[in-house]
């Protein structure tokens, strides 16, 4: 029964034939086939996932002899019931929303022709399915942010989109044919096999294969889910219609959790690979966040704000927790996908009314109008501080004497405590007197931040990696020093409480009237809001390339 | 093999200086079919004659023909022209053509190699005569909004680019890859960055043909709907001929 999985791109597929061939005649209904394809593939899809959750080997299903594979295994099962999810809830959208766009049918074609790369990318089951899937998404989603054929702007920053795929496609044809090059084979679990056999394997110059692949693997996925300098393509690619932008935040992007995850057999075996991975994710995370809070244009801060996730994702699988990436992942898209398609509905009902509440919340965060009072901040520090470091005491005497092994899984509680711990500690300062409700909703919180990320993980780990020695393979090929992994913390604990003191030192300054903000944080200001010229300068780049190009074919006489 | 040799060769398997000959000529053929056939046969030229002369090809030659390539590729760029832009594609595409031959492969398999190349080029020759016939040249940019004007010829342009600068699953990709294998690390960097630029080249391309509002009072009529089968059936038929033939599936 598994064998289905080969039905699952092949309805989107037939979808779009079908839709070529009635589009004439059946004018705007042409969309209900694809409605009911999409459907039919989500519940095919939801299929699998049963007997994946049921217990059913993972298993390699063949068209031809030497490629045309899709893997019926944990991970494509559950990407395939997330991908198709998504994609029928943006076929639901669409339907009415690109009603009176031109183009409604070859929309509905490449909406189709999407979801089915889609699906072939997360159930490939080998090298050249993988590439096919890869390169065809980014040619795919090229047309569907263009879908506005009179619109300049429209295409311009699609192909900024277009190219950050292929400088992203480039890196896993490279892996690919190093490995097709080491194994002679282009199917997955056989190189995934070779690879556990051989770990040693050299290639090009003499370097250690896995550590290769493994970082050219991490590139690409750099490039498919806006890393840091490999960006530049998400903020700016708004200008396409509303249900490509939610498909494209809420799915598209997280292939690069995806493939590390896929390529996770090679990744236990490296060295350095996963620390690039976390810091590349770590500076994303930082830096899309940064970008997102002091952008104007909400479009561009959406944008951002997808960066900052992404790179959280990317961060997660950098310290070994693979399975929790996917999860973010998934979480990630149902609530960006929601935004999306939500906006517009937002926006339509605050024309009428903008249902604000006037209550504590909106006068704190909207009006930004705190308790004039202070409150002891001390003890808030204290609380952020303490807590954990008192749960991670009682967890290392009490329940597990290695759970420092796991450092990835500490530094993303730490993280998660410490976020969870502000948002707290700053609203406190709403016009509320009730100190005991806000300590208990601090330890709430830390409570469900710890309950939620160890049964997630544990469910996700068990289901994706059922293998004890993978889950642990993982996390010690992401492992530190104990001694750089203490001095990490250290760092993002000073850079936190520096954090605190800015705030602090800030809110004194204002207090007594200093509104003026000084020399060098207006020049960081003006960096940050420029997007580090980052976009300016790949512009300036390109400008003189094609300046190059220009003087080359005069010189030699257009021949 | 004696430097004459690589001389003649490098006429027909472009290596530059010598591959201006290509592109001069093709300038000058303005007969469509006779384009056409000087895409396809060119190549093939090149390779009998090196496989007629039976040396091995020095590593040198190699770096000429990726130099080659890249500086077409690059050239590509600022070429608004399709016909230019055709021979420089053809020119960039065929001195890839090198690596294998310098490996030994057997001449039938290149052959089929250069066709795979070269059939989406020959095809883009008879799409620009359409072209022609409707916006009275094949200049981008000058008349713009062909996906608005003319929806299924731009869908047959986009389609023949694409096949041309080897997007999966049209033939010209596997060869690719089947190439990239043979390569040297430092050539097969050079030539992922060289179909990175054509890419590119092509997406200019295409944004200046189909992308924008049509000219007021522009009424040309699209190709009809056995024409546009037609082009479908081939372009179906390069996907089978790139999955099975050059990509090996069977």
């Amino acid at each position: 029964m598994d064998r289905l999985i080969l039905l699952l791109p092949a309805l989107p597929l037939a979808s779009a034939l079908l839709i070529q061939l009635t589009a004439a005649t059946l004018q705007h209904r042409v969309a209900r086939i694809s409605q009911v394809a999409s459907l039919l593939t989500f519940l095919l899809a939801a299929t699998l996932l049963g007997l994946g959750l049921s217990g059913e080997a993972p298993a390699l299903h063949r068209v031809g002899s030497h490629w045309g594979s899709l893997l019926f295994d944990p991970l494509s099962v559950l990407m395939a019931v997330v991908i198709s999810g998504i994609s029928y809830i943006v076929h639901v959208y669409s339907i009415r929303y690109m009603a009176e766009e031109p183009g409604y049918a070859r929309f509905f074609i490449l909406l189709d022709l999407m979801t089915a790369a889609l699906l072939v990318m997360v159930a490939a089951g080998d090298l050249i399915m993988l590439l096919l899937a890869w390169h065809v998404i980014g040619v795919v989603l090229y047309f569907l942010l263009g879908h506005d054929t009179r619109s300049h702007t429209a295409y311009r920053y699609a192909f900024w989109t277009f190219f950050s795929y292929r400088i992203g496609d480039l890196p896993l044809v490279l892996a690919a044919v190093l490995l097709y090059q080491a194994f002679g084979t282009w199917s997955l679990p056989e190189i995934f096999a070779h690879i556990d056999a051989a770990p040693a394997t050299t290639t090009l110059f003499g370097l250690p294969l896995t550590e290769t692949v493994g970082l050219l693997v991490a590139l690409a996925a750099f490039a498919r889910s806006a890393q840091f300098l490999l960006h530049t393509w998400l903020p700016y690619t708004m200008e396409g219609p509303t249900p490509v932008s939610a498909l494209m935040h809420a799915g598209i992007v997280n292939a690069g959790g995806f493939i590390i995850n896929r390529f996770a057999p090679v990744y236990i075996h490296t060295g350095e690979a996963l620390h690039v991975i976390f810091f590349v994710g770590l500076v994303t995370s930082i830096i899309g966040s940064v970008l997102m809070l002091t952008q104007n244009d909400i479009k561009k801060s959406l944008g951002y704000s997808t960066m900052g996730q992404m790179g959280f994702m990317i961060m997660e699988c950098g310290v070994g927790a693979f399975s929790l990436a996917i999860y973010h992942l998934i979480a990630h898209a149902l609530f960006k996908g929601t935004l999306f398609l939500g906006a517009g509905g937002v926006i339509n009902e605050a024309r009428q009314s903008d249902n604000v509440p006037k209550d504590e919340l909106y006068t704190f965060i909207v009006e930004r109008q705190p308790a004039p009072h202070r409150q002891p901040w001390l003890l808030m520090a204290a609380i952020t501080l303490a807590v954990p470091v008192v749960v991670f005491a009682l967890v290392h005497w009490l329940v597990a004497g290695d759970f420092f092994q796991k450092q990835g899984a500490i530094v993303l509680l730490f993280f998660g405590w410490v976020t969870g711990a502000q948002l707290l500690f700053s609203t406190y300062r709403m016009r509320t007197q009730n100190l005991w409700r806000t300590v208990s909703m601090i330890i709430f919180s830390f409570t469900i931040v710890v309950i939620g990320y160890t049964l997630i993980s544990h469910v996700f780990n068990l289901f994706l990696y059922p293998d004890p020695d993978m889950r642990l393979g993982i996390y010690a090929a992401a492992g530190v020093d104990f001694a750089w992994f203490l001095a990490f913390m250290i760092l993002v604990t000073a850079v936190i409480v520096l954090g605190w003191l800015l705030t602090y030192y800030s809110d004194r300054r204002q207090r007594f009237g200093k509104t003026r903000p000084g020399h060098h944080w207006m020049n960081f200001y003006a960096l940050v809001s420029r997007e580090f010229y980052i976009a300016d300068i790949y512009s300036w780049l390109t400008r003189g390339l094609l300046r190059l190009a220009g003087r080359l074919n005069v010189w030699l006489r257009w021949v | 093999m004696a430097i004459w040799s690589y001389l003649l060769v490098g006429l027909f398997l472009p290596l530059f200086p010598l591959s201006m000959v290509f592109n001069l000529l093709f300038a000058r053929v303005s007969q469509p079919l006779a384009r056409a056939a000087l895409l396809l046969v060119w190549p093939l030229a090149g390779l009998a004659l090196l496989y007629s002369l039976g040396d091995d090809v020095p590593e040198p030659v190699l770096i000429w023909a990726l130099a080659t390539s890249a500086l077409y590729a690059i050239r590509m760029l600022a070429i608004r022209d399709m016909g230019t832009w055709t021979g420089f594609l053809a020119t960039s595409v065929w001195a890839l053509l090198w690596i294998p031959a310098r490996e030994g492969f057997e001449l039938k398999g290149i052959a089929i190699d250069s066709l795979a190349f070269s059939t989406p080029l020959a095809l883009l020759v008879l799409i620009m005569v359409l072209l022609n016939r409707r916006l009275g040249g094949t200049y981008a940019g000058v008349r713009e909004g062909m996906a608005t004007s003319l929806p299924r010829l731009s869908v047959a342009l986009i389609i023949c680019l694409l096949a041309a600068v080897a997007t999966p699953p049209f033939p010209a990709f596997f060869t690719l890859l089947s190439v990239l294998m043979l390569a040297s690390p430092i050539n097969m960097i050079g030539m992922l960055v060289v179909w990175l630029l054509w890419s590119w080249a092509a997406a200019r391309l295409i944004q200046g043909f189909v992308v924008g509002t049509p000219a007021q009072g522009c009424n040309v009529q699209d190709i009809g709907l056995p024409s546009s089968w037609g082009l479908a059936m081939v372009f179906m038929a390069l996907v089978l001929t790139g999955v099975l033939l050059t990509g090996d599936l069977l």
